[in-house]
């Protein structure tokens, strides 16, 4: 290769790593405000106290599709509906599960089919039926279960979910997810402080892969100690208490977790649903309202707040991760191929013209940049033509500087009050922290490589199953309960067994 | 040997002198990323030893209102929730407080929480007098009152939301000067402290600012003080006053309607009904209608009845509804809401509709079936999902 290649190419590098780091810093100080506001004037008991006696404060319906989710599908609806909130509705929908999905829900929850007029606001693929409950059980009565033909993505599913909900805010989520207690109070109070419509609410998520689960509700908090969900936990973390909430600051926010967020149902509804092709159907969710909101002229608002409100199983291998990641990047590539009039348009916004280029210059092209710049460094080993002082010393800032953002988000999720239940499990952070440049990054830039390939090749992708190992549960529940237990039968059997010592009971009383 | 000692700005000087002669060497692309990495790393440990410090403060506070919580609990919750009322001698005396107690402002802090947790556990059923003597013998007025003229706008507004959280006593000429003052968040707490301990007519700065924002989180705290006044015996305000006031703030009109539904005026139905025939706009309309209908004021169905027609989706779900609250047998109201529920082309209307016949008594329940049998068959599934007791129909959109 001419020298002249080289050369253009260490400069670009070094603009592109400083453009990356002032970004990093600009995030990391507007971060600082937003959540030095947060901690002042933000106080849980507070706002809940004033929600919870007020007429005035909205009812809020949480969607959760479901795919093929036997093993955990009872605790975790068990779960939303012990949530604390005066009003709410969970509405699960059943995307044409193979396996014994429905049958528990309705096994567990009393549901009978009900002669609902379901209207497609949102086309999806064909309603097959409403489940409600014929059980006394108050809580029961918030419960749901739309039941329809399998349509391959979340975004169907949530779409059918959409199209039932009765309340002007939904939060999607995904059933395996657990949520925090005071999730809902949370999630509605940055839309009433607002003076402009808040049209999506993201809340922070982190890994439950380490954490331990008491029926359905998050008793402790602990990192993971499995390699890959410690790396997404960190990653996690720092997208959410840096990148998000910096954005959110100056109303620039990208995305709203399809994990965990709250939508205005309105705007999704005009803003046409879920879109089913996408692979970031997220992303390009929020891009939509964005869209539909900047062209019809109203003021609107994205906002992220910082507490953890809820937790997720992390990919607990390299194959899930694949998968995972190469969806996240043929996502982000499709993504801009459909909204790329959105780019560098003023009409837009902030949205236009700050958010999607600073993705698409630092996030869509870095996995490229980053290949090239491993090709270079193999080539020039190759020849033996390398400058070892001046690499030594890019490396080191660099790795310092990764070092310090995670001293930063440790520090930041001390002070919002979400931290570990023991301070020493940060260690953990700090371990993979110190790890990730050398193992977790490099793997992860090869998955995102291989999203792109197969995404300008048009190869066919199918969404494939979360492989779920089920969250440690606390040792007393272990026994009767059903939280922590991964397998179905188990699971069955224990209900089973509840249900018996239930009746046994009962007909002792009678007796 | 000499030695020179260094003034702060030349410990720079030196350091980049160092720099720049140890990387002379190197491209000029990697002396400027040094020199670049060096002072983003500089703000980076800034803000994480700026975090570190708060943390260890926050857990030193956290410790201090542990302990206070653990010796003062039990005294305070005994004088609070006590029958007999007790001297600031007696309280003094009780909590074990020096003659000329005095404390600083961090040691003030550190009560604070113990206190508000109190008032919300207990407040109900405490002793008003005696509860007000504990703050008083514990300095906090004098504290709040220190906090509120202080400097800081954050200290400020911590102190007017912790006053309100613990119900302590703040004189009313404090937090008046900050009743129109440019911050916002100040502003707005400063009002809701005037609304929830004012003597006078304390909703007179809602009414004469033109700048007014009426964020629904001002909707939930306006409506909770208004029920603490009415709790505690206070003077209310006249609702229907603040409409015929603020023709500026449509959102504040729209509360005032809304109050006086929740707060049941039926007094105002007359007035009311007035507004509702001279408005034209579509959400204070609505309100409007919600109101007449919850308070079930049947003078008013027959403007309910003319508006019908020409009205939007919207307005219609609401007169349908208050038609259907008010439920006065009258043969004409089924009469149209039958006609309007075949020509319909919303679904939430029709629905709505369906939901009120079949709710509007013995002669609703005879409409009804009749609508069934005349209906085509594709409206059937409408018909079936009302008879479901299952589904709360109420709750469709």
């Amino acid at each position: 290769m001419p020298e002249w290649v080289y050369n253009g190419f260490s400069i670009f590098v070094v603009v592109y790593s400083t453009l990356v780091i002032s970004s990093y810093i600009a995030f990391a100080i507007l971060a600082f405000f937003e959540h030095r506001k947060h901690y002042t004037y933000h106080d849980d008991d507070y706002t809940i106290g004033e929600l919870k006696k007020s007429p005035y404060t909205p009812g809020v319906s949480i969607v959760a599709p479901a795919y093929n989710e036997e093993k955990t599908v009872i605790t975790n609806v068990k779960s939303l509906l012990s949530l604390d909130y005066p009003d709410f509705e969970v509405v699960i929908v059943n995307d044409g599960s193979k396996d014994k999905t429905l049958e528990l829900l309705i096994e567990n929850f009393d549901l009978v089919k009900v002669p609902y007029a379901y209207v497609e606001k949102i086309k999806t693929k064909p309603f097959k039926g409403l489940y409600k409950t014929k059980s006394d059980n108050p809580s029961f009565k918030r419960l749901t279960v739309v039941d329809k033909v399998n349509g391959g993505t979340k975004a169907d599913a949530s779409n059918a979910g959409v199209n039932v909900v009765s309340n002007k805010f939904f939060i999607c989520t995904d059933v395996d997810c657990v949520l925090d207690k005071n999730a809902l109070y949370r999630m509605i109070w940055p839309t009433m402080a607002s003076t402009r419509r808040v049209i999506a609410v993201s809340a922070t998520m982190r890994m439950s892969n380490g954490c331990i689960v008491e029926e359905g509700k998050m008793v402790e908090t602990h990192p993971p100690h499995d390699m890959i969900p410690l790396f997404q936990d960190l990653e996690y973390t720092r997208s959410f208490l840096i990148g998000k909430t910096a954005l959110s600051r100056i109303n620039a926010m990208q995305n709203v977790s399809g994990g965990f967020g709250m939508f205005d149902r309105e705007v999704v509804i005009k803003a046409g649903g879920y879109d089913g092709d996408s692979f970031a159907e997220d992303m390009d969710m929020v891009a939509r309202m964005i869209r539909y909101m900047c062209d019809s002229g109203e003021e609107y608002r994205v906002v992220q707040i910082p507490e953890t409100c809820c937790w997720t199983e992390g990919p607990p291998n390299f194959r899930v991760l694949n998968r995972q990641r190469m969806r996240w990047g043929r996502g982000l590539f499709q993504f801009f191929t459909v909204h790329r009039d959105m780019v560098w348009n003023r009409n837009y916004r902030q949205y236009g013209m700050l958010t999607l280029p600073y993705i698409l210059i630092f996030e869509l092209t870095a996995p490229v940049i980053e290949f090239m710049g491993y090709i270079m460094v193999i080539s020039l080993l190759v020849q033996w033509a390398i400058n070892w002082n001046t690499i030594w010393v890019a490396f080191l800032g660099l790795y310092i500087f990764a070092q310090l953002l995670t001293a930063l988000i440790i520090s930041y999720d001390v002070w919002v009050g979400t931290s570990f239940k023991k301070r020493t499990d940060y260690l953990w952070f700090v371990l993979a922290s110190l790890l990730e440049p050398f193992y977790y990054h490099p793997i992860n830039v090869f998955f995102s490589l291989r999203g792109y390939v197969k995404q300008i090749l048009g190869t066919q992708m199918v969404w494939g199953n979360m492989t779920r190992k089920g969250v440690q549960s606390a040792p007393k529940q272990t026994a009767p309960g059903l939280a922590g237990s991964t397998d179905a039968a188990s699971a069955a059997a224990s209900v089973a067994s509840v249900k018996s010592a239930v009746a046994e009971t009962e007909k002792k009383a009678d007796a | 040997m000499e030695y020179y000692v260094l003034s702060r700005y030349a410990y720079w000087k030196y350091y980049l002198l160092i720099l720049y002669y140890r990387l002379a060497e190197y491209p000029p692309v990697v002396r400027v990323w040094a020199v670049f990495s060096t002072i983003s790393m500089i703000l980076l440990i800034a803000i994480v030893i700026g975090n570190m410090v708060r943390s260890v403060r926050t857990a030193a506070d956290s410790y201090a209102i542990a302990h206070n919580r653990e010796k003062y609990w039990e005294k305070i919750k005994e004088v609070a929730l006590s029958v007999r009322v007790w001297e600031p001698l007696e309280i003094s005396a009780l909590l074990e407080l020096p003659k000329n107690f005095k404390m600083h402002e961090r040691s003030h802090r550190r009560y604070v929480p113990m206190l508000i947790d109190m008032y919300r556990q207990y407040g109900p059923q405490m002793n008003k007098i005696n509860w007000q003597r504990v703050l008083q013998v514990l300095k906090m007025p004098i504290y709040f009152e220190e906090q509120v003229r202080s400097r800081n706008t954050r200290k400020r507004i911590v102190a007017f939301k912790n006053v309100a959280d613990m119900d302590a006593n703040l004189k009313e000429a404090v937090a008046s000067r900050y009743l129109f003052t440019k911050d916002r968040k100040l502003q707005n707490n400063a009002r809701l402290h005037a609304a929830r301990f004012g003597t006078s007519y304390p909703f007179k700065v809602l009414l004469e600012d033109p700048n007014l924002v009426f964020t629904d989180e001002l909707v939930v705290k306006f409506h909770n003080v208004l029920m603490y006044r009415q709790e505690n015996g206070m003077s209310m305000p006249n609702f229907i006053h603040w409409c015929n006031r603020t023709p500026l703030n449509e959102e504040l009109r729209i509360f005032a309607i809304n109050e006086i539904r929740l707060f049941n005026r039926r007094e105002d139905c007359a007035e009311m009904l007035s507004m509702l025939i001279n408005s034209r706009d579509e959400r204070f309309s609505c309100a409007l209608i919600k109101a007449l209908g919850a308070m079930e004021y049947v003078p008013a169905e027959k403007e309910f009845i003319r508006r019908y027609l020409s009205a939007s989706y919207a307005e219609r779900q609401e007169l349908a509804e208050a038609l259907g609250a008010i439920n006065s047998g009258n043969p004409e109201v089924l009469h149209f809401l039958e006609e309007d529920f075949m020509q319909t082309t919303d679904y939430v209307t029709r629905m709505m509709l369906l939901r009120v016949i079949h709710d509007y008594g013995k002669l609703g329940l005879k409409a009804y079936n009749r609508l069934k049998k005349e209906s085509p068959r594709e409206f059937s599934i409408y018909f079936e999902h009302i008879e479901c007791d299952l589904i709360d129909s109420r709750k469709y959109a």
